[in-house]
């Protein structure tokens, strides 16, 4: 009995350590960051991340959900071929990205590190991205390292390659991979603007709104598309003549009274616009708070503009009934439509990283990009030129058609975006000469806010 | 001794237990978030990469721009005027309904609708209403009374706040004519039938007797929508005039930004903002005391 007894003692006892040992054996393949480790130092082929992505099962995928063709191929195109590949994708649709990039900063600061957030895949660009790369909160140089990387231009030597490299100016270090390639275009209700009445410079604007007053307006910075267009105006007032060029630089290259010098035509252009706006006459002119709003203002004649990212925003816009049934896309500002890319990105928390890449890989490829662009509308991010005929052939079937503008005219007018630590510095500035009408020296304005900036 | 004090002290013991559930929200949650706040206000906010802790700049940054005094002012003016207006409905509301005539159940019926309704419900509705794109201004330019509807006299988006008002009072009124009405059932109507018989006049019974019996409710419901009214942001947010924005939406803007900087900025806003509503509320509440005093009732 007491033999018994000792036996199953020592035997409890080897299974114990054998269970210890087994599960430390498990933890050190599994420890946080292991996956991240191996598969940036380059020490993981793709079948070990798609098994582990098939282990992990779930990819969280925040993303904004106001555009119902978006949400619908996600949930009827993106969703079963992810799955087809062992991956549920759980769309997390949400209002606004910077939420999201501060669900996961609140979480590293709360000490939820890596493998232990709950946001695995973000759409994102812009001062967004500033802010996660600011606050190490990215998982990694992952974007040339998947299989459908081959589909974009990585090659530093070929100036093409900066809309993937340079996310508003700010090196993406390939933490984030470019998955739309959107424009900065305007449409025009033909009901009321005839082709020969139409704008295509600011100056031609402003005539248009002496006669028409009150027929314009955009959406209020900070919002990026208000950013946008200041941006825009801008570039087309540079007393220099260089366009974009110098606000490629960052604030630091640049210095502040250069860049209050090369914005003052355009600050003087927004503050004679002013009483030309929607609401202007009385004295407060009304700026959207956001896309939604302007395109209720559009669709209600109450203005016969409407700017916006979209390519094919005027497309979607007549499809969804948010546009008015004349509206045209029309060539505005001429040589200075900014176009940009907009991105996905893993951060560093993300509790499910493999599967974050696999969708990632899948959302890059060919098949994805085209249907995405038939079906809702949303320009390809890959590189054409880095396609073979055939595919860039089921790309070109796919584009969705444009009104009264060519693909070319578009492509013919583009202007890059401006970096995002000058982007701070325009908004703010915006705010104090536009918003709150202070009246200083432009030079002062721009050092006052640029010094609130960086504390 | 022993055998009074030991209940005595198991009820205090009971009190705290029961207490306990509430008092760990209340510290915990509400606490917490209130001494994260106030840190934050004052420069601490090491997850950001920032900590000047203690610092006032941000403060100073505030209350020494005018604009801040004028959103204050129209944070005050929207509170007040919403609460006052609704009072004014509110009060001889809940005297009518306490009488039966016929209908009555019906009306206090349909009146409580409101009450299920959100806020942004409401603000859709006063949108799709009241709206430069709204029913009214498309039927005025489709009735031929104005060429199209842009034109249409601006009602919401003003610094007067018609709308923002509008949706407060539509809503908060039924919440305080039930406050009311609760008050007024509980008081009965023996103290107005006693003056009516010793013969006072409609005017005296309201002024004399029913308005201070209902002094306790009218004073709970205008604490409750004021202190709402005060920190709400999506209607001035939504059917305000713009820029100076009162002050949640000012906070709202800076948490909104993507520079993470301006998030202290957004706490300061907070903080003064919850000083100033907590100063009314505190000299509103002394108010109503003394006012209780003199008429001997605590």
């Amino acid at each position: 009995m007491k033999k018994t007894k000792s036996r199953a003692k020592q035997m409890l006892l080897a299974s114990t350590l054998a269970v210890v040992s087994w599960s430390g054996a498990v933890q050190a393949e599994d420890a946080p960051g292991m996956f991240r480790s191996e598969f940036l130092q380059g020490n993981m082929g793709w079948p070990e991340v798609t098994a582990k992505a098939r282990a992990e099962g779930t990819v969280n995928f925040y993303y904004w959900g106001g555009s119902d063709i978006i949400n619908l191929w996600i949930d009827q195109v993106a969703t079963p071929a992810l799955a087809a590949e062992g991956v549920t994708l759980n769309p997390v649709r949400i209002t606004s990205t910077k939420d999201t990039v501060d669900v996961v900063i609140a979480e590293l600061a709360a000490g939820r590190g890596e493998e232990e957030g709950s946001v695995d895949l973000v759409w994102v660009n812009g001062e967004n991205f500033f802010s996660l790369k600011q606050q190490n909160a990215l998982w990694g140089a992952f974007a040339d390292r998947l299989p459908n990387s081959v589909n974009f231009e990585w090659d530093e030597s070929d100036p093409r390659s900066l809309l993937n490299l340079r996310d508003f100016g700010v090196e993406t270090g390939l933490q984030e991979m470019p998955w739309s390639g959107e424009q900065y275009v305007c449409s025009v209700n033909r009901a009321h603007v005839p082709v020969d009445q139409t704008p295509a410079t600011f100056a031609q604007l402003k005539a248009y709104l002496e006669a028409n007053p009150g027929k314009f307006t955009y959406v209020k910075p900070p919002h990026y598309l208000g950013n946008t267009f200041v941006q825009s105006v801008l570039y087309a007032h540079n007393p220099d003549g260089t366009g974009a060029a110098p606000y490629q630089k960052s604030f630091e290259e640049l210095g502040g009274a250069e860049l209050a010098r090369l914005m003052e035509p355009g600050m003087e252009y927004l503050k004679s616009l002013e009483p030309l706006l929607l609401g202007g006459a009385n004295g407060s002119p009304r700026y959207p708070e956001n896309s939604d709003e302007l395109d209720n203002l559009f669709l209600n004649s109450e203005v016969h503009f409407d700017c916006k990212f979209g390519v094919f925003a005027n497309h979607n816009g007549l499809i969804t009934g948010t546009y008015p049934e004349q509206a045209e896309e029309m060539i505005f500002p001429v040589g200075n439509m900014i176009k940009n890319k907009n991105y996905l990105t893993v951060p560093l928390n993300s509790p499910h990283p493999a599967a974050a890449l696999v969708a990632i890989n899948y959302f890059s490829s060919v098949g994805a990009q085209a249907s995405k662009l038939q079906a809702a509308g949303m320009p390809v991010g890959l590189d054409l030129w880095r396609l073979n005929d055939e595919d860039a052939a089921e790309i070109a079937a796919a584009a969705p058609p444009h009104y009264g503008v060519t693909q070319q005219e578009l492509d013919a007018n583009i202007a890059p975006d401006t970096n995002a630590s000058l982007v701070d510095v325009i908004e703010a500035t915006w705010l104090a000469v536009i918003e709150r009408k202070e009246d200083k020296p432009l030079a002062d304005i721009v050092a006052q806010v640029s010094g609130e900036l960086n504390n | 001794m022993m055998r009074t004090a030991s209940p005595a002290f198991m009820q205090n013991l009971r009190d705290v237990v029961e207490m306990t559930p509430l008092l760990v929200v209340l510290l915990g949650l509400f606490g917490g978030a209130l001494v994260l706040g106030l840190l934050q206000s004052f420069g601490y906010a090491p997850w950001f990469g920032i900590n000047e802790f203690p610092t006032t700049r941000y403060f100073e940054r505030l209350w020494l721009s005018s604009d801040f005094w004028f959103s204050l002012g129209l944070t005050l003016y929207y509170a007040f005027a919403a609460t006052l207006i609704g009072l004014v409905i509110s009060v001889p509301l809940s005297i009518a309904l306490s009488k039966r005539f016929k209908a009555s159940r019906l009306f206090s019926a349909l009146i409580r609708l409101p009450l299920m309704v959100p806020y942004t419900v409401g603000i859709a509705l006063a949108l799709v209403m009241l709206g430069n794109g709204g029913l009214l201004s498309r039927m005025s330019a489709g009735l031929g009374l104005i060429d199209d509807p842009s034109q249409f006299v601006q009602i919401l988006k003003t610094h007067g706040g018609c709308g923002i008002i509008l949706v407060y009072v539509w809503k908060q009124v039924p919440f305080m004519t039930l406050n009311l009405s609760a008050v007024l059932a509980r008081t009965g109507d023996d103290t107005v039938e006693a003056a009516m018989v010793l013969g006072a006049s409609s005017r005296q019974i309201f002024w004399r007797v029913t308005l201070p019996q209902i002094m306790p409710g009218i004073v709970s419901a205008s604490l409750i929508c004021f202190a709402f009214n005060i920190g709400a942001f999506e209607a001035p947010l939504i059917l305000g005039g713009g820029y100076p924005d009162t002050l949640p939406v000012l906070a709202w803007r800076y948490f909104q930004d993507a520079n993470y900087a301006f998030q202290l900025q957004g706490m300061a806003v907070v903080v003064s903002l919850a000083l100033v509503s907590g100063l009314f509320l505190a000299a509103y509440l002394q108010g109503y005391r003394r006012f209780e005093r003199a008429r001997g009732r605590v």
